[in-house]
């Protein structure tokens, strides 16, 4: 009876986490997002007014103001179209090396694993800001590129769209290459051979058989690095300039610059809310695809 | 019959310090069903590797059909390669599988057809729609037999390809192996470390051993007459005694008997072979020992097949095996344990080896 218990209790441990740790932070966010804004400690009203009798106190005009302005909408897509392109440049970069980690002898398949692992541990912050160094006017690279002659005055690498998704792809990449790896690494290497063996030279067979076969590893390691990317406020702060507004940048303005705590929750809900359900029903659909298909 | 269809000429191939294959030569004849036989390690695999392009020799030509094709990528080359492990694409259906390697160059309803056409040849026509998951080792087989076919290869590689399926099914599946290339006239090349398997399928087969062909000849011939120790062991069961020149016949030390050749010897000193089946066993009430090729030991142990018993009789230091068929029920072909008998062979049955 007590193993029983245990057990129970043991395959429930993922909702409780999920519970504690999601679902309660997020109807918090939620409540707050429904009050009213006032000036004060916290900077909104209660919910449940109990001064002259019962009272629900909510509003939704916090969703209709920022749903109304395109300085949210217009970050939030920005902050998408960044995810999109950083997975991808992820991907490009990711996949082949992971590839070959996968393909190699045990021995360089460790020492390739290790290098992917260890800039984990080195802090976030300070691998961002060395980027900051190398990119600067007078950073490395520009120095490099001046003493070569490639140009005659040092370029403006930093603080642009560009500098954001170098930073993020290298950020995020053990991200995408660690999944990816977990999956190819099952690969059976027999299949390439076969495909050539039959007529498909390497392109063919690479869009024929390896991409097929390694959708579920490229679905794992992009959800990875798109989620994340969708809410990053470090490296946009840190490297990015002021060409574009990103999610993660408005939404720590809107809470700790402006102090509306009710417009900040309503974003941040909205933006839990249009990335969540998409992936979820993608999800569904991917794994009864990926059922039907037994990959 | 074109002798140089496949032409392997002087193949040497190392892995770093590991050498391989050495100078390996071989011709092998159109619509011939060739065998690879060796232990592992003996380089077999390499060789098929080398021939479907996978591997690049560090010396030597593979000449197929006129055409030199050492260098030629394995998707430029005009043969197929069955993999042991079939290597079938879990992604596709059996339909895809097949279809595979014609979806470039034909239309939609040749290919069609095509497929059809092979399922029905190999007798998987109800799987066309089914998973690779959902299919057996023996239906994998032939869908993997029938993903190489479909592209009418000159030369179709097979490497262990009975390996990975039960022996019952093995049996039948070699039947049908080698029916269906005789009715094909496709030249199939293939691997195996199973000696029984080499014999039943192969028209030649060559012997190899740590990266060098010992022997290449037709099972027959190998079997009854091997040239070398190893390929004497490595068939079948063989009985290897060491015998030496002593007047006018030869003496072996180990059996204390003498032996009647029919032929003479280079050496004084030779390795011989008696296969056990050569061997007549009968009881000692019967028979008095002769001077030669004859001798009397104690059946040590005693094992029965079936259609065969198997004896090991003790003589002095050693022991021999003799494969003595059951001609009828009756017991009086089987000896216990323990009982003396009498061996003796013809002079014909002795073979001489040259290493």
């Amino acid at each position: 009876m007590k193993n029983k218990l245990f057990e129970k209790y043991f395959v429930f441990s993922p909702y409780f986490w999920l519970i504690l740790f999601f679902f309660i932070p997020l109807a918090i966010i939620f409540k707050i997002s429904i009050s009213v804004s006032e000036w004060g400690m916290p900077p909104y009203q209660d919910i449940f007014l109990f001064d002259n009798g019962f009272k629900i106190n909510t509003t939704f005009e916090n969703y209709v103001y920022i749903f109304s302005d395109y300085y949210y909408i217009g970050s939030f897509v920005n902050s998408l179209i960044l995810a999109l392109i950083s997975t991808f440049f992820c991907l490009l970069i990711g996949f082949p090396l992971a590839f070959y980690i996968a393909t190699s002898n045990i021995r360089l398949r460790n020492i390739l694993l290790v290098l992917v692992v260890i800039p984990f541990w080195s802090s976030f912050l300070l691998r961002v800001y060395a980027w900051k160094i190398i990119l600067q006017n007078n950073g490395i690279l520009n120095i490099i590129l001046l003493n070569l002659g490639i140009t005659s005055e040092p370029l403006q690498l930093l603080y642009n769209q560009y500098a954001v998704i170098m930073g993020i792809v290298y950020t995020y990449l053990p991200l995408m290459i660690l999944p990816l790896y977990g999956y190819l690494n099952k690969f059976d290497l027999n299949l390439i051979e076969a495909s050539k063996d039959l007529g498909l030279n390497r392109i063919k067979t690479f869009f024929k058989v390896i991409l097929p076969l390694s959708v579920p590893g490229i679905v794992a390691g992009s959800l990875l690095v798109f989620i994340p990317v969708v809410g990053e406020f470090i490296i946009p702060e840190m490297l990015g300039g002021s060409d574009r507004l990103y999610y993660g940048k408005i939404l720590w303005e809107e809470f700790f610059v402006n102090r509306n705590w009710p417009g900040a929750s309503a974003l941040a809900f909205s933006g839990i809310i249009i990335l969540v359900l998409p992936i979820v029903i993608f999800q569904i659909l991917y794994s009864r695809w990926s059922q039907k298909n037994e990959i | 019959m074109d002798n140089n269809f496949l032409v392997i000429e002087n193949i040497s191939k190392s892995f770093g310090d590991n050498k391989v294959l050495e100078n390996i030569n071989l011709n092998i004849s159109k619509s011939e069903f060739f065998g690879l036989l060796g232990s592992s390690g003996s380089g077999k695999t390499t060789l098929l590797r080398i021939l479907g392009g996978f591997e690049k020799p560090d010396t030597g030509r593979v000449i197929l059909d006129g055409t030199d094709i050492t260098n030629l990528e394995p998707f430029d080359r005009p043969l197929n390669y069955m993999f042991q492990s079939y290597a079938l694409f879990p992604h596709l259906n059996v339909f895809n599988n097949l279809a595979f390697g014609i979806k470039e160059n034909f239309t939609r309803k040749e290919i069609e057809i095509t497929v059809r056409n092979i399922a029905e040849l190999l007798s998987i026509e109800h799987l066309l729609n089914r998973r690779i998951k959902q299919l057996s080792g023996g239906e994998q087989q032939r869908v993997a037999l029938g993903r190489c076919l479909i592209k009418k290869p000159k030369l179709l590689l097979l490497d262990e390809p009975l390996a990975a399926l039960d022996k019952k099914l093995r049996s039948k599946t070699q039947l049908e192996l080698t029916t269906l290339q005789k009715k094909l006239k496709i030249t199939f090349v293939f691997v195996t470390h199973d000696q029984e398997e080499a014999m039943s399928l192969s028209d030649r087969m060559a012997i190899m051993k740590n990266g060098l062909i010992l022997e290449c000849s037709s099972p027959e011939e190998i079997y009854e007459n091997p040239k070398s120790l190893y390929t004497a062991n490595f068939i079948g069961i063989a009985n290897i005694i060491e015998i030496y020149k002593k007047d006018e016949n030869f003496y072996s030390d180990d059996l204390g008997i003498n032996f009647k050749l029919n032929k003479e010897l280079k050496n004084t000193k030779t390795n011989i072979l008696l296969r056990p089946e050569k061997i007549k066993i009968q009881s000692i009430n019967n028979l008095k020992t002769s001077s030669f090729n004859s001798f009397s030991g104690e059946i040590l142990e005693k094992s029965y097949l079936g259609s065969f018993t198997r004896y090991e009789i003790k003589i002095k230091n050693m022991i021999i095996s003799v494969l003595d068929q059951n001609f009828n029920s009756s017991s009086n072909y089987n000896f216990p344990k323990g009982e003396k008998v009498i061996c003796s062979w013809e002079s014909e049955s002795i073979k001489v080896l040259e290493d």
